[in-house]
């Protein structure tokens, strides 16, 4: 590839790019799968996506690129035809394929060309054709027990009877409903300037694709009419003329009758086609009929006629003529047929007229920050919307109409806001899908059987959430394998099958979305999570006061970990905080739960949402916060006699059996409250995690869906506060953290006292 | 009173040099570069924010933003004064972290030529003389020109906002 790349070309490559990290991305799990069982459909699909990105990288002279998929394609091809069997080496082999192409397109993307890659590229198509050329050297193998002979890879199709799922079928529907799209604005804009040769060249390269795509579905009809107007942009692109001046018309009939196979095979039926012969009849009247041709019916020599078309510089009528091999009668006689066969082409092809018919579905790349910046936007209406319909220059005013107008405003606000959000929101599958190989590569390593069942892959979660609960779902199923699964020897003597299980399931629950790690492996062990948090001083006493929950939480604790040896995959004990840090960032939280030798199931809970919270609203004197709902459990004005006040000066409340302690929020934002006495204001009791404890507040004011701002970076994180929100009035309200609120208040306290020590007053 | 001074078009850089927004603070006068200041606003309702140093005023809404408010005075540990409604608030915007700073009152845009600033002076005593970037001179007057990236971003103020916020 040239040093020059004009912003074109460089869009194709990066176009390609994308394209082809999408395709690995989808490659890797079928890889694997394929190790497990090699169905023949999977072993096509991932043929499929080696050969094409052979030939998008081929097309765009990524030759080291294009070296390796080939090689990889070859070994499938051979796999694929039985003269191969598929080894767990192959597998690897295949894996080492996909993390070069995943190297080469890094290289590609930052600098245009994959020459540094030339290196990788040679030791991996080597291993590739070593892989190939085996059976051929190592024909002593025991193994194979029917001599090779060349007749032996049967004369049967190459797809035997594959079923397409509904999965390939949409992505199918989709791939090639942009390749149409694409061959579409081709063909227009050709037929704006048809002496771009480039433009053809594109169009072709679509309409092969899709041919291909369509030969590979088996969607007979498709592939026909694609096949033959590839024909037709062959014509073209090799510069001969066509019977008419201007084919774009009926190549884009055409290619509107592919749109309409592919609604049909999208709503699941046949992929038929009206007609399909005179379409096709007409499409081969576009091409002139070759001269030659004409020529041999009328009785000119074959030989005479290809020689003469190697010379063809003049007329190829002339040269016969001095070569005496035609006489000028059959030349002229010739010649007629050509110009009528053409004028009659062109009375077909004019009365032609089209018909749109619309895609079912289309797909657009957005740029991450611009849906950002919509959803920010869309934010600052919601509050917008509340000063204005809560204007304080409103109040008192009866305004009937204005109550309806402004009604139906929120409403629309509401719905504005709900699909700005669905619109940040993608499936799991991605994430998921990304730890197959993973579980693969540690369970190769690990020497352990595993089967990982992946459910609800369809569950969608917004965007920033996914890619931060990557890590720590990597280090938890890291976990899992590592330490939870026993090796297979350990699982028989158990009496558990060889092969152990992990689950990871995503679904919908309780406003939150649940992605739950379950192994069926030793579970965690108590007395070993005990004995480490002891040593470590992360407990006082022996811990037989703990709850199973409190124990289990101890693993979040930094540093922390309990496998007796170190291996490479984990054990460091980093990782399990960092998984509990992550996860705070998004407002999420992780329950453990797990059986002595039966198991551990992690369950993370991640807000649907990060933007958006219900909150109640409450005042302290004159400053109002914001309390996520979802933390509140009930809210009471006490009695005097449900408080209790300890010999240290801890306040308890008593909520029916429970005791919990009493939190002032006055104290943490260091206001004057309405009254101190606990029984002229509300407790509000909160839950987090496990522990439970009452928050002191003048009166709640009431509850409102809030935006979520964030404190300036300028301050930092704040103790208490995990963000705040701007009110109706204008005016900014803290949202209060109930996690960091018992902890920010007892260093307070204990500041407190030491302060009240030293100057001997309170 | 909110008045935009953020000047959109090809001759800005032109137009922003060696100009300074000058206010009043104790009976001083200050500069900032123009080139950081946003706008100018009136003092407004601010949200306390809790544990933060007494310099951070807390938060208000700028049109949807929420930004930290920092009392100058405060910063240089003058003596505490009631807001009037000269009282303004100055938003700069310093390495994309938007900034409103407390001042007494806003004067002029001056423009204070680099012949006419001289270096800060090197005074032991005073530890806050690392956020002059120079003292502007101007007719009589003298114009002590701060440097808006320590003022925001040093050492000092990191330490300050974590030991504060202990004792608070």
């Amino acid at each position: 590839m040239g040093m020059q790349l004009d912003d074109d070309q460089i869009e194709i490559i990066q176009e390609f790019v994308t394209e082809s990290r999408d395709m690995i991305e989808q490659l890797e799990p079928a890889i694997i799968e394929l190790g497990q069982n090699s169905d023949p459909e999977t072993m096509n699909a991932i043929f499929r996506l080696f050969h094409s990105m052979k030939g998008s990288a081929g097309f765009l002279e990524f030759t080291h690129l294009t070296r390796v998929a080939h090689a990889a394609e070859s070994l499938l091809d051979l796999v694929r035809n039985n003269e191969i069997e598929l080894l767990p080496e192959h597998v690897t082999l295949f894996c080492a394929a996909c993390d070069f192409a995943k190297d080469a397109l890094d290289a590609v993307d930052a600098s245009f060309s994959d020459d540094t890659m030339s290196a990788a590229a040679d030791s991996i198509s080597a291993q590739l054709h070593l892989a190939i050329d085996g059976p051929a050297t190592s024909a002593a193998d025991p193994q194979e027990d029917h001599p090779t002979t060349p007749v032996a890879s049967e004369p049967e199709p190459v797809f035997p009877e594959m079923e397409i799922t509904e999965e390939m079928r949409n992505s199918f529907v989709q791939e090639s409903g942009e390749l149409l799209q694409h061959a579409e604005q081709g063909l227009l804009a050709w037929g704006e300037h048809p002496e771009d040769a480039d433009s053809i060249g594109d169009i072709f390269r679509h309409i092969h694709s899709f041919k291909g795509n369509c030969g590979f579905f088996g969607f007979a009809h498709l592939e026909k009419l694609s096949h033959q107007m590839e024909n037709v942009l062959d014509r073209v692109k090799s510069g001969s003329r066509l019977a008419v001046d201007n084919p774009t018309e009926q190549l884009l009939v055409s290619l509107d009758l592919l749109q309409q196979g592919l609604n049909n095979i999208a709503e699941g039926k046949e992929d038929f086609i009206e007609d399909l012969d005179s379409h096709l009849e007409a499409l081969k009247n576009l091409m002139t009929p070759l001269l030659g041709d004409l020529l041999a019916e009328e009785g000119v020599d074959k030989l005479a006629i290809s020689s003469a078309v190697e010379i063809q510089k003049k007329p190829v009528g002339e040269i016969l003529m001095q070569q005496g091999s035609a006489t000028p009668e059959q030349i002229a006689n010739a010649l007629k047929r050509q110009q009528e066969s053409s004028d009659e082409a062109k009375a077909k092809a004019k009365p032609v007229t089209r018909s749109k018919v619309p895609a079912k579905r289309q797909d657009i790349r957005v740029e991450l920050g611009k849906l950002d910046n919509l959803i920010n936007l869309i934010g600052e209406m919601v509050i917008a919307e509340n000063m204005l319909i809560h204007n304080p220059d409103l109040k008192g005013l009866e305004l009937e109409n204005f109550g309806k107008a402004a009604q139906h405003m929120s409403k629309l606000v509401r719905e504005l806001q709900e699909m700005a959000m669905s619109i940040r929101m993608i499936p799991v599958s991605g994430l998921f899908r990304r730890m197959i190989r993973l579980v693969h590569d540690i369970s190769v390593k690990a020497g352990k059987k595993v089967d990982l069942q992946l459910i609800g892959e369809e569950t969608e979660i917004d965007k920033t959430v996914i890619e931060t609960i990557t890590d720590p779902l990597v280090h938890l199923l890291r976990n899992s394998l590592d330490h939870g699964l026993e090796p297979p020897a350990e699982r028989m003597a158990n009496g558990k099958s060889e092969k152990g299980t992990v689950k990871l399931s995503a679904r919908h629950e309780e406003g939150e979305v649940w992605v739950t790690i379950e192994d069926d492996g030793r579970g965690l062990n108590r007395e070993k999570i005990l004995e480490k948090a002891i040593s470590k001083g992360l407990i006082e006493g022996d811990g037989s006061d703990l709850t199973e929950k409190q124990i289990n939480n101890l693993i979040f604790a930094p540093g922390f970990s309990t496998a007796a040896q170190v291996t490479d995959i984990s054990g460091r004990g980093v990782g399990m905080d960092v998984v509990k840090r992550n996860l705070e960032k998004i407002k999420g939280k992780i329950d453990i739960t797990s059986k002595l030798g039966q198991g551990t199931r992690i369950n993370l809970r991640i807000p649907l949402t990060l933007a958006i919270i219900d909150g109640m609203m409450v005042r302290v004197g004159t400053t109002t916060c914001i309390v996520p709902t979802l933390s509140i459990l009930e809210a009471y004005r006490p009695e005097m006699e449900q408080i209790t006040v300890t010999p240290d000066g801890d306040e308890l409340a008593r909520v029916r059996e429970h005791f919990f302690p009493v939190v002032r929020l006055h104290q943490i934002l260091n206001k004057r409250p309405d009254s101190e006495q606990l029984c002229n204001g509300i407790l509000i009791v909160l839950e987090y995690q496990d522990s439970r404890f009452c928050l002191f507040v003048d009166e709640i004011l009431g509850q409102q869906q809030t935006v979520i701002k964030g404190l300036s970076d300028f301050i930092g994180t704040v103790p208490g506060v995990s963000g705040c929100t701007i009110l109706g009035d204008g005016g900014v309200s803290l949202i209060l953290d109930v996690g960091t609120l018992v902890e920010s208040f007892d260093s307070k306290k204990e500041l407190a006292d030491a302060a009240a020590i030293s100057k001997g007053d309170e | 009173m909110a008045e935009d001074l953020s000047l959109n078009g090809p001759d800005n850089e032109d137009t922003q040099k060696d100009k300074y927004l000058t206010f009043h603070l104790a009976g001083e006068n200050y500069g900032i570069d123009i080139c950081y200041v946003i706008e100018i606003i009136g003092i407004q309702s601010i949200t306390e924010v809790p544990d933060m140093p007494a310099f951070i005023r807390g938060v208000i809404n700028l049109r949807g933003k929420v930004i930290p408010v920092m009392d100058v005075r405060a910063r240089f540990k003058l003596p505490a004064r009631d807001y009037d409604d000269r009282t303004c608030i100055i938003v700069i915007n310093v390495d994309s972290t938007e900034v409103g700073l407390v001042v007494d009152e806003v004067s002029e845009v001056a423009d204070i030529p680099e012949s006419h600033v001289e270096p800060a002076p090197r005074t032991s005593k005073n530890s806050d003389n690392s956020y002059i970037q120079g003292m502007g001179k101007m007719n009589n007057r003298v114009i002590i020109l701060l440097d808006v990236h320590k003022l925001l971003f040093s050492n000092e103020m990191q330490r300050l906002i974590q030991s504060d916020g202990d004792e608070e």
